[in-house]
């Protein structure tokens, strides 16, 4: 299957509307598709969350936490972070087969690399269970079940959610003495706990360079015609955590700078959104199951 | 039974210390160890020619990282031929001819195909043959660094292959640097019609307060470190790659990691910035030093 192709006047009509500041869509340059956020729809995961942008690109991610070997090289104080994304051959012919391999790898690469370390905001410290020998590892997984552009937005937001929603079992560590020792995993729900310092995760805005001027949120048509891709990590506190440039097509220094400012104020209004919206849900869903009620998930199908 | 000697225990572990992050002595002051200002890069040695069958090819070493680049064309430029006089006769002996893109699809842009290796060897850990996935990453970072600089528009269907091997790693970002620096000198040694060069540099960021808690005041400020070695990479807090065209004043890839204050990663940004212009001389240089050789036989 190769890739889509896009003719020249359908590519002038998208690159005039940005440059117009009206999309095809009705949309302004800095403007995202309706965002459809949902957690804890998986009930073998340690935390879930699916996001949905618009009629299209449909992310799920599921949070896994197990026990595992610490890493030697580090001090023997960390837990580890591992990503992984694959792209469900039902999100598009393309994906069929190795199709996806390339695809995967950038997108698996990318969120690795945000997450994994002191930018992922997530306490690494405090997922190790015995110094030097077992911690936590978290594992993320996200599956592309419907691809229709800005994969790398809606995997970063459903991820936030996902490790927001993620909770982790206490354990007991006993000190058997003569330096060893052993723990114990308490398989009580209500005690399990999230993990420290998911709300500094950063999430990811790409910004799709098309003309002289850039858009966010790009539709895959938008993405063809995108000389060249700018993705920043943002975390809560306006802090960069990563810059990554796809793509190919080059950037003038002078509109890199703004891009970076305007991905930096786009993301932190973001993410304070969509952490006001978790907690009311949270708060809401306590407060049914308080009273006895029966809390339905809206499921595959919510809008 | 020897009663003089103290029996240990059966079992013993070694204890554990609260381990303070030991910094080296050198790395630990205001300087940098081989004697470089913050905004120095490591002095560049840059040639053509290396590798006789490819096309093009470059061989670089930026302090003690040190890579080779070939750049096979495959494909015979018929339609634009007054601008590839080297490849109207192709070398008698080169292994590789001209040949048509091996994907199947098609694609009326030319391919700019990057394999980057680290040999088994370059690295302080052994890298096993397969490429790995941060091989896999790099090889798309070099292509789309690249891509904006060459006429891909010239040669549908066609494919250009970019192979870099790291022959020695002091600074994995700095590789990556010296990996799009050297493609492109390659590229334009095989005689690809290019927009400009493309120049790329390495750069840490060290926020002091992290590395060293207890000397917050005499560190406060926050440094940026051009083309850092991997001992100063060790003690990073983030790396960043910048890739630049300076005649056609583009970025064309920047790859950044940790996390910094914006303004801190936009005056990297700028740094860098200024020092591929001072790459683009070295480029420049070897580029012409090739020129002058020119009349060696190719192959």
């Amino acid at each position: 299957m190769p890739a889509p192709l896009i003719s020249p006047s359908e590519r002038d009509y998208i690159t005039k509307s940005v440059q117009a500041n009206l999309r095809a869509d009705g949309r302004t340059r800095l403007d995202y598709r309706q965002i459809v956020l949902e957690t804890g729809l998986i009930s073998q995961t340690s935390g879930s969350a699916r996001c949905r942008l618009g009629e299209g690109t449909d992310v799920l991610v599921g949070v896994k936490v197990e026990i595992g070997q610490v890493d030697i090289d580090s001090a023997g104080n960390r837990g580890k972070v591992v990503c992984n994304v694959e792209c469900s051959p039902s999100a598009s012919q393309q994906f069929e087969g190795r199709g996806a391999d390339e695809l995967n790898n950038e997108l698996t690469q990318a969120l690795e690399r945000v997450l994994n370390g002191a930018q992922g905001g997530l306490n690494l410290e405090k997922l190790c269970i015995i110094q030097g020998q077992q911690c936590w590892v978290v594992y993320i997984d996200a599956i592309i079940l419907d691809s229709a552009g800005n994969l790398l937005d809606a995997i970063f937001i459903a991820t936030r959610a996902a490790l927001f929603n993620t909770r982790v079992p206490k354990t007991i560590v006993q000190d058997l003495g003569d330096g060893q020792f052993e723990f114990e995993l308490l398989d009580d729900v209500e005690s399990a706990e999230r993990i420290e310092g998911w709300d500094h995760v950063p999430i990811g805005i790409t910004l799709n360079k098309i003309g002289s001027r850039y858009i966010i949120d790009a539709t895959p048509l938008e993405e063809l015609c995108t000389e060249a891709k700018l993705v920043v990590a943002v975390n809560r506190k306006g802090h960069l955590c990563g810059l990554q440039k796809s793509a190919d097509g080059g950037i003038e220094p002078s509109l890199l700078t703004e891009m970076v400012q305007t991905a930096k104020s786009l993301g932190q209004s973001l993410i304070k959104q969509l952490d006001d919206q978790l907690e009311r849900e949270e708060i809401d869903f306590n407060a049914r199951r308080a009273r006895g009620e029966h809390v339905e998930k809206l499921g595959f199908f919510a809008a | 039974m020897d009663r003089k000697r103290i029996a240990g225990p059966e079992l013993s572990v070694p204890p554990l210390f609260d381990k303070p992050q030991i910094v080296p002595q050198e790395l630990a002051g205001e300087g940098r160890p081989d004697g470089r200002s913050p905004e120095d890069v490591r002095p560049i040695f840059l040639k053509t020619g290396l590798i006789n069958q490819a096309n093009g090819s470059a061989y670089i070493e930026l302090g003690n990282t040190k890579l080779a680049c070939a750049v096979y064309v495959l494909f015979f430029p018929t339609h634009c031929s007054s601008a590839f006089p080297r490849l109207i006769t192709p070398p008698p002996r080169c292994s590789y001819g001209p040949r048509q893109n091996k994907k199947q699809t098609f694609s009326n842009m030319g391919l700019l195909n990057c394999e980057f290796k680290f040999a088994s060897f370059s690295c302080s850990k052994r890298r096993g043959n397969q490429r790995d996935s941060q091989e896999k990453e790099y090889s798309q970072i070099l292509s789309e660094a690249l891509a904006p600089a060459v006429r891909l528009e010239l040669f549908p269907k066609a494919m250009i292959d970019v192979f870099v091997t790291v022959l020695e790693n002091d600074g994995t970002a700095s590789c990556l640097a010296g990996a799009i620096t050297a493609a492109s000198v390659a590229i334009a040694d095989a005689g690809l019609e290019m927009i400009d060069q493309v120049a790329a540099v390495s750069a840490v960021e060290r926020s002091h307060h992290l590395v060293f808690p207890q000397r917050t005041q005499s560190f406060a400020k926050d440094q940026i470190l051009m083309d850092a070695t991997s001992a100063e990479e060790k003690l990073e807090t983030g790396t960043l790659v910048v890739s630049y065209m300076p005649s056609a004043n583009e970025v064309t890839h920047v790859l950044q990691t940790g996390e910094t204050e914006g303004p801190v990663t936009v005056q990297a940004i700028e740094q860098c910035i200024d020092a591929c212009s001072k790459i683009y001389t070295v480029m420049s240089a070897a580029l012409v030093e090739s020129l002058k050789e020119g009349e060696r036989p190719r192959v």
